[in-house]
């Protein structure tokens, strides 16, 4: 069906566009059309007819019309270079985002092997009321009387989660997890359990998914006799709907009700996803319905644990290379938290980052070595330094203008590294691929040791990416440690540092094992921890001395100073190691040359193609149009207003002087007045025809319109300001007037 | 945190305008002016000399539409990673789409829906899309050697159907998709829930990706975060071109003429355009039985049906129902009760309008 097929021709418009040809005018008014077909460089063998209607923007200068062939040289190279570019960013990319997954899995696989297990246990319990024949699994008839065989198995799983995006992922992976368990499972959402649709839709979408595709039938019936087809009924039925909240109260009550008398015979589990409130179902159930579910409780983990623990798996262990600056780490976090909260939008916020990295940093296609395992990385990167030392092509991929480029980064410059000077450029290119990365480690030994104090790491890892902190010049460890007094700060670390004094000995075992395991690649931090272990034993023992019952109490006193004396001892020794650790390795990304290569710095650009502003930018083109323009004539205007200015524009700056609601005819006189403000006195009549009068110069002294036209430009800027949805047009009640309906951005 | 504190002045400077456009509003006395104090011309006259108004800063436009030609490298290299593209800022951005498409995006099919229009028909869109996808594999294959897999026949045309085509296999390669541009997404025929879902949907198919430009203010509201961030994928862009809204103002009626709400032939017949051809025809009886007994008030409701199925345009009344709610949701068709108390329907149009609609349904 070729779509311009559908369309009769329109009939022919009056409008003289300038830059329209008929067939673009054509289809215009066309509700769609097909601009043009892929080409043939692309599609070999095509050769259909393919109907052109380009539209190009006429330009001004002959330069961009015509290339030279050094131009299309260029492009040629260019088009390899955002080739490589784009396959580059899909490794990287796709390297996150399977990290991701993993994470998210690994966090809720308890919470689905819990549910699995109680699944199993509660099939187990229906299956022992005994076989059922086949003529009596599929008949409604009789009805079960007793009240607890009509009971359905319903888990509740809590999301604390408000938005459901964030739940999409994870109950699609339930959906995959239970049915390779052999469980027979469907997913419903809230919009299969609309109103218009009614029960019958949702019993449709439920056979649709278990028995048929193609099936248009709403009968339980069916349901019954498919369970007992093959060895179907030899495993569970599990219906998961995921956003409960925002079902059809009555509709899933409905289903509940008909689901629970066929109990026995087809043994189905409910698994409601509630994101508010364990007694969300109270508000939303008939109290019928209520009776008949037997409810389980499960606990998803929270979207700020699940936060920390992508964050960790990113930018802490080994991944990609891809990381950010301090300011995107800082905008992302206010985003996350003040925003939106969902980690959804803080995956999209790092793939927009990703994105906008490989397609302003020509040297970030060197990523993809950092994807590569070790022994391929140590070779790159002596080939990458003697190309960078000693010129030439690497790969084709550094040419001269990507290594000018290289030894003009920032952090290259402020290094004071040149070419001639560059032979410790080896060791750079190992600082930034360097794995286990000792920053890392010592980030995450602070964020176990802020555990106890319930610390995000998503604020430790802001904190620590800033590369103007000197940890250790505004504050040392141990003396924050022996401090009693609340010294106020936002520091994060510095917190962390306070709360070591209050650990129990219990604590202070667990935190040392994880400080071990964290480091155990890393020897010299190793060997600090190491040299704690002699401390820590004597702190356990005399926690032990203390915990022993019977003790006189002389003794228990005396073994509590004991036990202070060891544990401040303590505090003071691992004060010193994380002093050490600070002063050695707490060099963020941002500090070491050649960052640029891997790490996304530009904030304002992230925060534009994530967040656009509509309200606020489409009022500020209005009243700052010449800013925008660059026009000679209207940027001298100071606050008066031009009749060169942009009709819309100065409609929209008077609007300003209104308030809520603006007469329409004051409206227009004050737009009249700007218009015909600096012309000759030689005003026109209402009728003259405007035809003849068109204005010669708009950026010089115009001439008066005439009145047909003031009136045609004052309703052509009044409908593009309905446009933009900033005015609403009169109401028969208000005839002659307009309302405004945005204040300010 | 500084963020934090600058969302809260933010949001501090709206109420504070608010309130002081509130409180102008009463304390000062409203203007008692009427619009009929203007002189307003003949709203003909009105209506051609909008026509023909000459744009302000034709040259800084056209400098501002060629400073964004150096950007549909990026934009081209943001499809492809599989963003969409929304485009916003004050001014006609169809132009500025079009020409990026043409320039571009030449290696891809490109389809453009017209949101402005009053209303469009997302199926017969899908429907188009797919055909072209089909063709696109065929040829795909055929370059490659590989035999058909018979894929590229969708057997049943339901919209679940074709999306589940548009989105295909998640192997496939990555490059092979088709653009959609859609002209203000915000726009009147698109601005319902339905619509936005199905073009949410159809912007998260694999071979899809999505071009849109939005005009109000409040156009975001449209969307939930299930959209924004797993569907539509959007980049924002800020690209204010101050051209002229031309084709996307027909449709809104001139502020200064009273009596412009009446619907023309010439919005009558794109609205037309884009129904079934049956309810074209339904539509076609009514006008011809309107031209025929001027003297009435209109063709009895009955009378239409019986006309309409003997000649097979409809086979229910639910049928009829539903392409007479359509007309009248566009102001087609009005009802009136005639002096038996019989309803009638009735299409608000001069005779003369009435002709010409006709002539251009049949070419």
């Amino acid at each position: 069906m070729a779509p311009s097929g559908t369309v009769a021709d329109p009939p022919p418009s009056s409008a003289t566009d300038s830059f329209n040809s008929g067939a673009s005018e054509e289809n215009d008014i066309r509700p769609f059309f097909v601009l043009h077909k892929a080409s043939s460089g692309s599609l070999q063998g095509k050769s259909t007819g393919t109907v052109r209607s380009k539209r190009t923007i006429e330009s001004p200068t002959p330069k961009i019309a015509k290339k030279s062939e050094v131009e299309s040289a260029e492009e040629e190279d260019g088009q390899f270079l955002s080739n490589r570019r784009l396959k580059i960013f899909e490794t990287v990319w796709s390297k996150i985002e399977k990290t991701i997954e993993n994470v998210l899995r690994d966090s809720n696989s308890k919470i689905f092997n819990g549910i699995y297990d109680w699944i199993r246990e509660s099939f187990e319990s229906i299956r022992s009321y005994g076989a059922l024949s086949l003529s009596e699994a599929v008949r409604s008839y009789p009805v079960l009387t007793q009240a607890s065989s009509k009971q359905l198995f319903t888990a509740l799983v809590l999301t604390r989660n408000l938005e459901m995006v964030d739940d999409l992922l994870t109950f699609e992976e339930l959906n995959l997890h239970l049915k390779s368990q052999g469980c027979h499972v469907a997913k419903l959402s809230s919009m299969d359990f609309s109103a218009k649709n009614g029960v019958g839709g949702c019993l449709r979408g439920l056979l649709r998914q278990f028995v048929m595709p193609t099936l248009d039938v709403a009968d339980v019936t069916t349901l019954a006799s498919w369970y007992r087809e093959n060895e179907n009924h030899k495993n569970p039925v599990v219906i998961i709907v995921d956003d409960t909240e925002r079902c059809c109260g009555s509709v899933l009550s409905d289903l509940i009700l008909i689901l629970s008398e066929w109990a026995v015979k087809v043994p189905i589990f409910l698994i409601m996803g509630v994101s508010t409130a364990h007694d969300a179902p109270r508000k939303i159930l008939s109290v019928n319905a209520l009776q008949r579910l037997c409810a389980s409780r499960f606990t998803l983990s929270s979207p700020a644990e699940r936060m920390d623990a992508v964050l960790e798996a990113v930018f802490l262990k080994p991944c990609s290379g891809f990381t950010v600056s301090h300011k995107v780490a800082l905008f992302m976090r206010s985003y996350f938290l003040c925003q939106d909260g969902t980690l959804t939008s803080f995956v999209r916020t790092l793939k927009i980052a990703c994105l906008q990295h490989f397609s302003s940093e020509p040297l970030s296609i060197m990523l993809e070595h950092f994807c590569q395992d070790r022994s391929n990385q140590n070779l790159w990167i002596l080939q990458t330094s003697y190309v960078l030392i000693f010129g030439g092509e690497g790969n084709g991929l550094l040419t001269e203008s990507t290594m000018k480029h290289a030894f003009d980064l920032p952090s290259v410059t402020r290094n004071k590294i040149t070419r001639s000077t560059c032979e410790l450029l080896p060791q750079f290119l190992l600082d930034l691929q360097r794995m286990p990365n000792p920053w890392s480690i010592v980030v995450l030994c602070i964020y176990e040791a802020g555990k106890f104090d319930k610390l995000r790491l998503l604020d430790i890892f802001c904190e620590t990416l800033d590369p103007e902190a000197r940890y250790l010049k505004y504050f040392s460890p141990s003396a924050i440690v022996n401090c009693q007094s609340q010294v106020s700060g936002r520091s994060v670390i510095r917190q962390v540092l306070r709360k070591l004094r209050d650990l129990s000995p219990s604590q202070w075992r667990s935190l040392l094992k994880r400080w071990e395991n964290l480091s155990a690649e890393f020897s010299e931090i190793n060997d600090k921890v190491m040299e704690l272990h002699p401390l820590k034993r004597s702190v356990e023992a005399a926690g032990q001395r203390q915990g022993l019952p019977n003790s006189p109490k002389k003794h228990a006193s005396r073994s509590h100073t004991k036990l202070e004396k060891e544990l401040s001892a303590m505090a003071d020794k691992v004060a010193a190691v994380i002093e050490f650790m600070l002063r050695e390795y707490m060099k963020p990304v941002e500090s070491v040359p050649f960052h640029e290569i891997l790490c996304f710095k530009n904030v304002d650009k992230l925060q534009s193609a994530l967040l656009g502003d509509p309200r606020g930018r489409i009022q500020s083109d209005l009243l700052e149009a010449h800013n925008i323009l660059h026009c000679i004539c209207c940027s001298q205007r100071g606050t008066t207003l031009l009749p060169s200015m942009h009709d819309t524009s100065i409609l929209y700056t008077l609007a300003q002087e209104h308030a809520d609601v603006i007469n329409l005819h004051d409206w227009y006189q004050s737009f009249k007045t700007i218009l015909v403000s600096r012309s000759s006195k030689t005003k026109q009549n209402s009728k003259t025809c405007s035809k003849s009068k068109k204005r010669k110069d708009r950026c010089e002294e115009p001439e008066a319109p005439a009145e047909a036209l003031i009136q045609a430009r004052f309703c052509r800027a009044v409908m593009e300001l309905q446009i933009a949805g900033l005015i609403r047009l009169p109401s028969k009640r208000r005839p002659d007037f307009v309302q405004r309906v945005a204040f300010g951005s | 945190m500084e963020d934090v504190e600058n969302i809260e002045e933010d949001e501090c400077g709206f109420s504070r305008n608010y309130f002081l456009a509130k409180e102008l509003g009463g304390s000062s006395k409203r203007s008692a002016h009427k619009l009929s104090d203007i002189n307003i011309v003949d709203e003909q006259e009105l209506r051609e000399t909008a026509l023909n108004i000459e744009t302000k800063h034709e040259k800084e436009i056209s400098e501002l539409l060629n400073d964004y030609k150096t950007m549909y490298p990026k934009w081209v290299f943001e499809l492809r990673c599989g963003f969409g593209l929304l485009m916003y800022g004050f001014g006609s951005k169809k132009l500025l789409i079009e020409d990026f498409a043409s320039a571009s995006l030449t290696e891809y099919s490109v389809v453009v829906i017209n949101g402005y229009l009053p209303s469009v028909n997302l199926k017969q869109v899908l429907l188009a899309l797919a055909d072209l996808l089909s063709e696109l594999l065929k040829c795909r294959r055929k370059s490659s050697g590989s035999l058909s897999k018979g894929q590229e026949t969708f057997p049943s045309r339901s919209i679940d159907e074709i999306l589940s085509f548009l989105h295909g296999s998640q192997s496939e390669d990555k490059d092979c998709f088709i653009c959609v541009v859609v002209h203000n997404i915000d726009g009147p025929a698109l601005r319902d829930p339905e619509s936005q879902q199905t073009l949410a949907q159809l912007a998260s198919c694999s071979h899809i990706r999505i071009i849109a430009s939005i005009d109000h203010v409040n156009a975001p509201l449209l969307w939930d975060k299930k959209m924004v961030h797993k569907q539509f994928n959007w980049l924002w862009h800020h690209v204010p071109t101050f051209a002229p809204y031309k084709v996307e103002c027909v449709f809104f009626p001139l502020v200064l003429a009273q009596g412009s709400t009446a619907q023309t032939a010439k919005t009558a017949a794109i609205v037309l355009q884009s129904l079934t051809p049956n309810a074209q025809n339904v539509f076609k009886i009514l006008a011809e039985y309107q031209l025929s007994h001027p003297d009435e008030d209109g063709m009895p409701t009955d009378d239409l049906y019986s006309a309409s199925r003997e000649r097979f345009f409809v086979s229910s009344q639910v049928t009829l129902n539903s392409h007479l709610t359509e007309f009248k949701d566009h102001e087609l068709v009005k009802t009136k009760r005639n002096s038996d108390g019989q309803e009638c329907l009735n299409i608000p149009l001069s005779a003369d309008a009435l002709r010409q609609l006709l002539l251009d349904l049949n070419q």
